[in-house]
């Protein structure tokens, strides 16, 4: 019995090119779909169905009122009876007083704490995005940690529209 | 004087490190692309507030509505156009989304058995410059399907 020589083992050549090609189409797939969006955050609202299942005893009520002009402008923005204005400091008043009323931030006591926001029909949804806002809490700059003030915030019914 | 013959030998140039480059750029798209966002329309310009960030638990289930102006090419209103949902490549007025949502509730129904509703947040995406009422209008439209939990959207913005 011959036995041929055991040749070398032959050096299989992998065809890189279909594989760099395949690279390639990955990667165009990938920058095709690339979409860049800034970060988006959410505000959550209170609306249940039916008003207050609880009882009778209502949870403390802080009412906030968004007035605007027939474009949306604010014009007016109040807590209770006190008149905050109509430029943004009026919204850094509304956090101030948000925290009188609250006591400190996390304050077990002032858990249930309600926000009623009553905006006009035309005001411009930003103004009322912005009152959320402060009224959830304020952000710490040094440490990036969220205060939390109200959990709780709800719409009164709407108005009609001015026009 | 014999003029020595001079080796004209084309090297290939190594094409390991453009690879290599390759590789990187797609690593890093790999990484950069986000699947999750895909029901976010642009057309849809978000108020910005510094509080807005992204919720560390997202909603078990959820439902997005867009609703906005049309914008030209500028990113300036089309004017006596009122806003509308941008509902599946579609303009909705809100008075006529009523099917839209009752086919959503369905479809969850289907897949997450009944009382699915009652744990589904509505993310409502609406451009800062809406009028607040037709968002109130929207909310009360969605209620009406009996969806109770809501949740506005705003960018984060940065100072």
């Amino acid at each position: 019995m011959e036995r041929t020589k055991a040749s070398e083992p032959s050096k299989v050549e992998i065809p890189m090119a279909p594989m760099i090609d395949i690279v390639f189409q990955l990667l165009i797939f990938f920058m095709l779909n690339l979409k860049m969006i800034a970060p988006e955050g959410d505000f959550n609202v209170n609306l249940p169905l039916s008003p207050n299942p609880g009882g009778d005893i209502e949870p403390p009520q802080i009412k906030v009122s968004l007035h605007s002009d027939r474009d949306g402008n604010l014009t007016q923005l109040t807590i209770g009876n006190n008149n905050l204005g109509n430029d943004n400091a009026a919204f850094e008043r509304l956090n101030q007083e948000i925290l009188k009323i609250i006591g400190r931030p996390g304050n077990p006591l002032t858990k249930d704490v309600e926000v009623e926001l009553d905006a006009d029909y035309e005001c411009q949804y930003k103004y009322v995005v912005k009152a959320i806002s402060s009224c959830t809490g304020r952000l710490d700059r040094q440490t990036n940690q969220v205060a939390r003030y109200v959990e709780k915030i709800k719409f009164a019914p709407a108005h009609h529209p001015k026009g | 004087m014999k003029p020595r013959k001079i080796e004209m030998g084309f090297q290939e140039p190594d094409m390991t490190p453009m690879i290599d480059i390759v590789f990187q750029l797609l690593t890093f798209f790999m990484i950069a692309i986000n699947f999750e966002n895909t029901k976010a329309d642009e057309r849809v310009k978000l108020p910005k507030d510094m509080l807005a960030k992204p919720p560390d638990v997202k909603p078990e289930h959820e439902l997005m509505l867009n609703f906005g102006y049309t914008r030209d090419k500028n990113g300036n209103r089309v004017p006596g156009i009122p806003p509308k949902v941008f509902y599946n490549e579609r303009l909705v007025e809100i008075e006529q989304l009523t099917a839209d949502l009752e086919q959503e509730k369905r479809v969850m129904e289907l897949i997450h058995g009944k009382n699915v509703v009652e744990k589904v947040t509505v993310t409502i995406r609406a451009d800062s410059e809406v009028p607040t009422g037709l968002v109130q209008q929207l909310i009360k439209k969605c209620q009406d399907n009996q969806f109770t939990k809501f949740s506005l959207r705003a960018t984060a913005e940065e100072k």
